[in-house]
């Protein structure tokens, strides 16, 4: 008897204090004192969900590279906030010859870089020589494989001279990659991986890896009277349930990408406001079309008639547009054909009529650090199911998605979304020729090819066209949409501007009260 | 001079130790799927593009080449370049251990100030309220996921309660909540076997023997039993250590701390197959180092294990 009460005694212990805490609502507890004075340097504290591998643009792909440089170097040209416009950046304009084959850039004066040296022709020169050249190591060189010289005339003037024409030319020179160093840094060998030195709006003060990257004011920006905020503190906290919890206490003023179990906490913080914005992504299913049993386009088709798009973008991705060949939805170049309405019944008899089997196994390949994809995924798998797929899930890291997945052809079905270009040389570019879906279609290719090298917004949109159009009625993929993005932002903060298609942070008109 | 031998002895065996497990682990993470060539180049690079990255990276040379001339560089304490960042493993890991060591002895001191006063009071004071809150505390601390607690504490301690801070370093402040959720779990180990261990030595005949020639009930307890009790303690309170280092993946995790774990396990993620290689030896030796101290630690505690 005594033993059993001793236990109860201590349970209630242990159970009591989990009720205080877990009722009583908080307080609010604005940590935040009164707006600082007209003087005061102004810090914007941002939530950055990992670390970059690095701060050198020419040398790797990872998006948050490209989130922080944006903030560091510039580019040539660049898509203009809002409308994605390519637009003068370095270059305040640039010619085009008649024949297509030489592009003359001139650059802006006065501009200078973060350690003092002023922008020249040369610096441009010397930035491209290193983005085109294979030795250095670059994985972006193919994008330049048409120039086959770059000219300086004067310190103002650049001519690019390609061997063919090149219509995503544009597109390539105004992505981060193509930022613009400066040449006795390059010179000299400098460590731009952890050391960056560019033109842009902020300068690097410190980057503790895996905790802070600390920038500051460019007082001597080119853009007059830009950036606005004095001092961005970009705070990395890798849990997203943390990142939200920091917004709401004050500790972080915008958390770029909000989950959608966090929105409705969000909602109700008078403090808080949510934007929404259509990410320029590709989402999709793809089907190895090395499959027998995929190769079939009836088996593909009954697929697409298999899923309910919106649901899942809803569900899954926290609301979007659903999509019906493989272009974002904002694109100039997205063509808007429905060949597969969502119609389960259709599915049935067309796997039917295919001959598939409820017996035979189709592996779903997740990327399991991508949570939506996964969410996605099962979802897939339950509307798969339902027509009379058997569907089973296999969740792999990324560096696995990429080596046996993406590369290594090793899979039935994937999920992923394609991340948004400038051109959509850039989006389409391979397939048709099999690229990772083994889908082939020798018209797709030629209709690529051939866009690739035609200038003119009407004509490349009339070869692009018949090319999604294929795409679309063939279906190697199913599309699903564009998602929308929940940017948290407090209050106080107006003007994050997010570069259209780049998805990549633009402070410059950011502003903290 | 015996003492001399042991030390000796031990590091012949560390040096056997790094070797073999330098081997396994520059092999199975190339077995495993994965490039870290296409973690840099990602999904549009064409194969042209990927080719220059292993060449700059290192990775086009034959696996045996790049084997022997990675155990050239380990023999001078050097670990090479990490092939995402391309910074020194070196100084990386130099960098993030202060944080991580810190964090790993806060919780094991949190978890023995906790386990083995409630272990002994357990033990001496069978079936009381003490006992019952130290088994139903061991059982909680055992079941409960670190990761989870950790999330937990912060939404009490920092959110709904603003004492400790979300993220970030800088003080110790920052480092108590985390210190606490890895702490707990090894409290839980700790308190469960100080109090199986005290329970059994104070049945010894010695005990009874220390009673019969009129020893104070304090003296026979702390004095005679727990010097016993506690030799069991101090060697799972060694491998306990070992894991907290473990551990410590996941709580710099939830805590956003920029320590070893969260380094190696984004090494992990990219395929960086150096800085994991530097990781895993590294590791390897801090935990080897432990288990020396605990054996030199035995014969403090009991003069009855001589080293040998």
């Amino acid at each position: 008897m005594k033993r059993m009460i001793c236990l109860a005694a201590v349970l209630v212990l242990i159970l009591v204090p989990a009720f205080v805490f877990s009722g009583g609502k908080q307080e609010a507890s604005e940590a935040e004192a009164a707006a600082p004075a007209a003087a005061e340097p102004t810090t914007l504290n941002f939530a950055l969900p990992g670390n970059p591998d690095s701060l050198d643009p020419h040398m790797t792909s990872g998006t948050l590279t490209f989130q922080v440089c944006k903030s560091i170097y510039d580019t040539l040209a660049e898509p203009e906030k809002g409308s994605g416009k390519i637009v003068p950046a370095l270059a305040e304009s640039w010619k085009v010859s008649d024949d297509n084959l030489s592009w003359t850039f001139k650059l802006r004066s006065g501009v200078t870089f973060h350690n003092g040296d002023p922008l020249t022709s040369a610096d441009v020169k010397a930035s491209f020589d290193r983005l085109m050249s294979e030795e250095t190591g670059t994985p972006h060189f193919k994008g330049f494989t048409s120039v086959t010289s770059i000219e300086t005339p004067d310190v103002n003037t650049v001519v690019f001279n390609l061997s063919k024409p090149n219509a995503p030319f544009l597109g390539t020179i105004a992505s981060g990659w193509s930022a613009i160093l400066p040449k006795s840094l390059l010179d000299s060998g400098h460590d731009f991986d952890s050391k960056p030195v560019g033109t842009g709006p902020f300068k690097l003060v410190e980057w503790v890896r895996d905790n802070k990257v600390t920038l500051t004011k460019n007082e001597n920006y080119w853009m007059k009277g830009l950036p606005k905020v004095d001092n961005i503190e970009m705070h990395i906290i890798p849990e997203t349930s943390v990142q939200v919890q920091s917004l709401i206490a004050g500790q972080v003023d915008i958390v770029f990408i909000v989950d959608a179990d966090s929105i409705p906490m969000l909602e109700a913080d008078k403090d808080v406001y949510i934007e929404e914005n259509l990410t320029a992504l590709i989402l999709v299913m793809a089907m190895n079309c090395e499959n027998p049993t995929l190769s079939d386009i009836r088996v593909r088709q009954a697929i697409n008639y298999a899923i309910d798009k919106q649901k899942i973008l809803d569900i899954a991705y926290g609301g979007g547009e659903p999509i019906n060949t493989f272009m974002d939805k904002s694109s100039a170049f997205y063509n808007d054909v429905e060949f597969y309405t969502y119609n389960p019944e259709k599915a049935r008899a067309l796997l039917k009529e295919a001959g598939v089997s409820s017996k035979q196994e189709f592996e779903l390949f997740l990327p399991q650090n991508y949570a939506l994809h996964v969410t996605a995924g099962e979802m897939y798998q339950e509307m798969l199911s339902d027509v009379g797929l058997n569907v089973k899930i296999q969740l792999v890291d990324w560096s696995t998605w990429l080596a046996d997945v993406y590369k290594g052809h090793n899979f039935d079905f994937t999920v992923i979304g394609h991340t948004g270009k400038l051109d959509p040389d850039g989006t389409l570019n391979g397939y048709g020729g099999g690229k990772y879906v083994s889908w082939y279609n020798d018209r797709t290719t030629e209709l690529l090819k051939d866009a690739a090298v035609t200038i003119g917004f009407e004509e490349r949109k009339a070869l692009y066209d018949e090319a999604l159009e294929i795409m679309a009625k063939e279906v190697p993929f199913v599309y699903l949409g564009s998602s929308f993005r929940q940017t948290g932002i407090r209050k106080n903060v107006e003007g994050f501007v997010i570069t259209p298609k780049l998805d990549t942070f633009d402070f410059r008109w950011t502003v903290v009260k | 001079m015996k003492f001399l031998l042991f030390v000796l002895k031990r590091l012949l065996r560390l040096v056997l130790t790094v070797l073999i497990i330098s081997t396994i682990i520059f092999f199975v993470i190339r077995v495993i799927p994965g490039d870290p060539a296409l973690v840099i180049a990602g999904v549009d690079a064409s194969e042209e593009e990927i080719d220059a990255v292993r060449a700059r990276i290192g990775t086009d040379v034959p696996l045996g080449e790049q084997y022997v001339s990675w155990l050239g560089d380990i023999a001078r304490f050097d670990f090479g370049e990490s092939m995402i960042s391309g910074e020194s493993v070196n100084k990386l890991i130099y960098e993030r251990f202060p944080l991580t060591i810190t964090l790993a002895f806060m919780g094991i001191i949190l978890g023995i100030v906790i386990a083995i006063p409630l272990g002994v009071l357990s033990a001496v004071k069978r079936w009381s309220f003490w006992d019952y809150f130290g088994m139903v505390f061991s059982q909680i601390g055992m079941a409960v996921p670190s990761f989870w607690l950790g999330i937990i504490l912060l939404l009490l301690f920092a959110v709904r309660f603003p004492i400790f801070p979300l993220f970030g370093i800088g003080s110790l402040k920052h480092l108590i909540l985390p210190a606490f959720s890895l702490g707990f779990a090894r409290a839980a180990v700790i308190l469960r076997l100080t109090r199986a261990s005290m329970v059994e030595e104070l049945s010894k005949e010695y005990v009874i023997t220390a009673r019969a020639k009129g020893l104070t009930e304090t003296m026979v307890k702390y004095k005679h039993a727990l010097r016993n009790a506690l030799i069991p303690v101090v060697t799972i309170t060694g491998i306990q250590f070992g894991y907290m280092l473990g551990g410590a993946i996941i709580i710099e995790q939830v805590f956003s701390l920029p320590g070893l774990g969260r380094l190696f396990l984004y090494g992990i993620y990219q395929r960086d197959f150096t800085l994991v290689q530097g990781g895993v030896i590294f590791i390897a030796v801090v935990f080897s180092l432990v288990n020396f101290l605990v054996d030199v630690l035995y014969s403090v505690i009991n003069p009855r294990i001589r080293i040998s």
